[in-house]
């Protein structure tokens, strides 16, 4: 295997009493689509931009493209991708104008009106960008981290704002990506989104990885079953629910409740039971396999979006 | 890879699409000084103007050329001395004083005609350009009633620079400097905005110089300085009647390119204290508005109580207004114009070096 593009050792950065990252380590193999997940101030965007060279951090190894971002300066920015979090670009210029701008400061740069097409922008192309859509705006937004066509682009939360189907269409050009060889570091609450894009996930979460696999290994490796869902207003505790047959773990936030269980009709027969036997009513039940979403809740304890 | 010419653009593009900074820096600057102009004028309606009528000459044909002046609806004679004539010129109370010299008629009988002495101020658009042709063609019609044979009026030109200036050669130089301190300083809303909407370290994402972004901006923003005070020297002319000192019109612009940088730089020291463009309206005002009552704009300095010259020596609008008024319309003096650029230079100098020093990009 080559060289990785990305590689970290022990990195860490505080904001005052907040240590914001508290001693991450991973590497990044090259054309690997490489998810961050985790919930809002896990330390997802300040790892990032640590590695875009846009901080400086505490202590801590970091080598992106073979350099040190944070004293590479201009050289390193030639040759990496960028796309922030909420980036308000001039509100009164044209988006085939804010491309040729951001075109200008590379020596290297895509044709603006392939990059248009690429982003499905062309009945927008001559938009101010105060009139865009969130998803349109936020597409834009990664159209200018790919204007340099660089080897590296990092993501940070890239489909924040968008519908489910600007979503997918935002996946497919990022599919496109990998497909060119690029590599891709993308940072994201959204686990269907490391599910279907990732090769390898790190899940964060208070400045730490508290995983880091492909995101089929890490449902594998936290639950070798399936879960049962449902809502139930009264009478069942996640204690109760623990204790049925060929239940492994149990969770509950409010009235909605996961058990998971090795043997899903064992479990199913004693929660009908019990349900019977409590008087407990047994809403929207639903049996499914475990995923990204429940291996941060089993890790953590919250729900991403929390 | 030369980012100078597009960020340039997207300024350019940026603030002909805005139409409040276009109101701010373009339209209201011009009512302002269309208002002052109007009301402060020299109200060239056409109508007449005051010219001093001075006969030393008893003779008959004297007594002719009296008649034929008067009969000039566009002229408003008055009789009097040479003396007290020529002292309202220089106040500016008479557009031009005629004097018909002793010995005038007896000159022509002579066959050897002396010259009528017309004194004027030359610097004053409307005189030269109205009253000395109507005086010209009063002298031919003059002419004619005195001899159908040849011309025997002549004229002999005196020129006076009136000393005093009226109240809109005051104002107008004050109000360009306005503008010039507002363009500059009001300016740097630009960079506080991009600063809020995190384009700034967006940019800085980017292998764009820091320069190239501050360069592009302050080019920007003289090209705009510069075409105002042309825009508004050609308003003062036209509205106001000004007399401008043609001949100083490449210094005026150069003294309001540095007067601009000077307020630009100000204007970005002031934008590192405030984190929105809302917020950075109250601090610019704070900074610019005490600047225009008592920088000498519209009142001058030597009105001022004792005490607060202290702290009109402490304004760079002072020394702008000053230089530009000097330039402009030869007004006298407050400070010597090597002091006025020199404390110019020293604000950019100083300013600019703390805005670099406090400059973030979020």
């Amino acid at each position: 295997m080559s060289t990785p593009v990305i590689q970290v050792r022990d990195l860490r950065k505080a904001y005052g009493d907040l240590q914001a990252v508290a001693g991450v380590s991973f590497e990044v193999a090259e054309g690997e689509v490489f998810g961050m997940l985790g919930p809002n101030g896990a330390g997802k965007t300040t790892t990032v931009e640590i590695l875009e060279g846009l901080r400086i951090r505490d202590s801590g190894e970091v080598g992106v493209l073979g350099m040190d971002p944070a004293t590479s300066g201009r050289e390193f920015k030639r040759l990496v991708g960028v796309q922030l979090q909420q980036v308000a670009l001039y509100p009164r210029l044209r988006v085939h104008e804010v491309i040729s701008l951001f075109g200008s400061f590379y020596e290297q740069q895509a044709e603006t009106e392939e990059l248009i097409a690429l982003m499905g922008l062309e009945d927008r192309r001559n938009a101010r960008i105060a009139e865009l859509s969130g998803g349109q705006a936020q597409r834009l937004s990664v159209a200018l981290a790919v204007v340099n066509m660089p080897r590296l682009v990092f993501l940070d939360e890239p489909s924040t704002g968008m519908d489910p189907q600007a979503r997918r269409n935002l996946w497919d050009i990022i599919e496109g990506f990998k497909a060119k060889g690029m590599t891709v570091v993308l940072t994201t609450h959204y686990m269907e989104e490391a599910e279907r894009l990732c090769d390898r996930v790190a899940v964060m979460d208070h400045g730490r990885i508290i995983a880091l696999d492909s995101p089929s290994a890490l449902v594998r490796e936290n639950f070798a079953e399936d879960a049962i869902e449902f809502v139930s207003n009264d009478g069942l505790s996640a204690n109760d629910l623990g204790e049925l047959a060929a239940v492994t773990s149990a969770a509950s936030q409010g009235s909605a409740h996961s058990i998971f269980s090795s043997d899903i009709p064992r479990t199913m027969g004693s929660l009908l039971d019990l349900a019977q036997e409590r008087g407990a009513p047994l809403e929207g039940m639903r049996v499914r396999h475990a995923t990204l979403e429940d291996v941060f809740l089993k890790l953590t304890g919250r729900t991403l979006r929390d | 890879m030369n980012a100078f010419l597009p960020l340039f653009r997207t300024n350019y593009r940026d603030f002909v699409r805005d139409r409040t900074a276009l109101f701010w820096t373009i339209a209201f600057p011009v009512l302002f000084i269309g208002i002052f102009g109007i009301v402060l004028g020299r109200g060239d309606d056409g109508a007449s103007y005051e010219v001093g009528f001075v006969v030393e000459d008893q003779s008959p044909q004297a007594a002719t050329l009296n008649e034929v002046l008067g009969g000039f609806e566009a002229l408003v004679l008055t009789r009097g001395d040479r003396e007290t004539e020529i002292a309202k010129l220089a106040d500016g109370e008479r557009r031009a004083v005629v004097v018909v010299p002793q010995g005038f008629g007896s000159s022509i009988s002579r066959d050897a005609p002396l010259p009528l002495q017309v004194h004027f101020d030359p610097s004053q658009q409307t005189t030269q350009q109205v009253v000395i042709p109507v005086l010209l063609r009063a002298f031919e019609v003059a002419d004619r009633a005195l001899t159908q044979t040849r011309p025997v009026v002549t004229a002999e030109f005196e020129t006076l620079q009136s000393e005093r200036l009226q109240v809109i050669d005051f104002i107008m130089p004050g109000l360009i400097a306005m503008s010039v301190m507002n363009g500059g300083v009001f300016g740097a809303i630009a960079m506080v905005s991009l600063r809020e909407r995190r384009v700034l370290r967006r940019l800085s994402a980017t292998p764009l110089p820091a320069w190239a972004l501050v360069g592009a901006d302050v080019t920007f923003r003289m090209v705009v300085v510069l075409l105002q005070t042309i825009l508004l020297v050609m308003l003062a002319v036209l509205i106001g009647g000004v007399s401008v000192k043609v001949e100083n019109l490449p210094a005026l612009a150069g003294v309001a390119v540095l007067g601009g940088l000077a307020f630009v730089a100000i204007g970005f020291f002031l934008g590192a204290f405030a984190k929105t463009e809302q917020g950075f309206f109250p601090i610019a005002q704070v900074v610019t508005f005490p600047m225009l009552f008592l920088s000498g704009i519209f009142f001058p300095l030597d009105t001022m109580p004792d005490w607060i010259r202290p702290l009109v020596s402490a304004m760079p609008l002072t020394y702008l207004g000053d230089a530009m008024r000097q330039l402009m319309v030869g007004g006298a003096p407050v400070h010597s114009m090597a002091l006025n650029l020199g404390v110019l230079t020293a604000f950019l100098v100083v300013f600019f070096s703390l805005a670099v020093r406090l400059f973030k990009y979020e």
